[in-house]
């Protein structure tokens, strides 16, 4: 090296006179590198909102483990629902036709009719709250079986009820017809 | 020494690797200038060198993964920006080379000597006033630090035309600085 070129080189720094638009240039190259990628908020980098997080997680986690242990639903268990659904239902229809039959039986007295639904109301107090043990504990055959006990006593106090009223109703009907 | 200085700026580096946009603006603040600086003497047009920087920065942003230390980031970067400097004169179809139209002004016997306590204003302006295929290789090799093999690389052409283009560059750019 010459002492020409020496003398370029170690004077390099009056060369590097020009000054760049540090803004106008950072502007384009930030707009291009984001362009390139979809922003991502690193939030994860935050500690409070890494521990928020967390405890979220965990919560939710323990919520859907303490709904599954305990609501029970299994397979088993819906099917005894079902099942259970199903003697509901029957019975439910039966009960409403006859307590219908019964209101609309113009033999009876007000009083009577009262008093008959009283006993009604009594075993329905009843039902509701073995349909609440039956939940607490569906295998429980016990509950079952009261349950439809339940059922079948109030379909009998009907039955007999309306027994009654047929059989007074033909012996008066007798009496009349001898008359 | 030479390890150390190659791990220069290594922590920013990283943090721009994986996509942090502070250092990567750290980075840029600290090299803007000098890659500026760069396109200036090789376009000559504000704007051009603008574009070929603003290109550069991107460019080594993107592919900083492929950095693995062999040089400085500086040197590196630089490297990006001479290559789309030359690639952009290319396209717009500015001679690469004029060397061979200005050969019958020199004469084979330069007095570089009396040269050499020259104004390095004078240097400055002549380098300026050179025609495009010599102010490049002379950029390249007196200004950018580049060897005849670098050289070579970048403008595609033999390691002992670089040299002799070079010394052709030289002459030229002495009778320049004499005229002044």
């Amino acid at each position: 090296m010459d002492q020409f070129e020496k003398n370029i080189r170690e004077n390099k720094s009056v060369f590097d006179d020009q000054k760049a638009d540090l803004t106008k240039m950072w502007a384009h190259i930030e707009a291009e590198l984001n362009g390139n990628q979809p922003k991502v908020i690193p939030l994860w980098k935050s500690p409070m909102l890494r521990i928020a997080a967390s405890i979220v997680l965990v919560m939710g986690l323990l919520g859907l483990i303490g709904i599954s242990a305990f609501s029970g639903v299994t397979t088993e268990t819906n099917y005894v629902s079902q099942e259970l659904q199903d003697i509901d239902m029957h019975y439910q229809g039966l009960v409403s036709y006859q307590v219908q039959l019964v209101q609309s039986n113009q033999q009876l007295s007000d009083s009577d009719k009262e008093e008959f639904l009283s006993f009604m109301v009594e075993l329905d107090t009843e039902y509701k709250q073995l349909k609440i043990e039956m939940q607490n504990n569906l295998d429980n055959k016990l509950v079952l079986e009261a349950i439809i006990g339940n059922y079948k006593k109030r379909i009998e106090l009907i039955e007999n009820l309306l027994q009654q009223l047929n059989e007074s109703k033909i012996k008066d009907e007798d009496y009349g017809y001898t008359l | 020494m030479e390890t150390e200085i190659r791990f220069t700026h290594k922590s920013l580096v990283e943090n721009s690797k994986s996509g942090d946009r502070n250092s990567q603006y750290q980075l840029y603040e600290l090299y803007v200038d000098a890659m500026y600086n760069v396109g200036m003497r090789f376009l000559g047009c504000k704007e051009d060198a603008e574009d070929v920087v603003q290109d550069s920065f991107i460019d080594a942003f993107k592919n900083l993964y492929k950095f693995k230390y062999e040089s400085t980031f500086g040197a590196w970067l630089k490297r990006i920006v001479i290559n789309k400097s030359i690639n952009h004169l290319k396209v717009k179809r500015l001679p690469l080379s004029t060397i061979n139209d200005h050969e019958f002004h020199l004469t084979e016997e330069v007095e570089y000597e009396k040269v050499a306590a020259v104004d390095i204003l004078k240097v400055k302006a002549g380098i300026e006033k050179l025609p495009q295929g010599y102010r490049q290789i002379i950029n390249l090799y007196l200004l950018e630090g580049f060897d005849h093999n670098e050289i070579s690389e970048v403008l595609g052409i033999t390691t002992s035309t670089s040299k002799s283009q070079y010394h052709r560059a030289k002459k030229k750019l002495v009778e320049i600085i004499n005229t002044l």
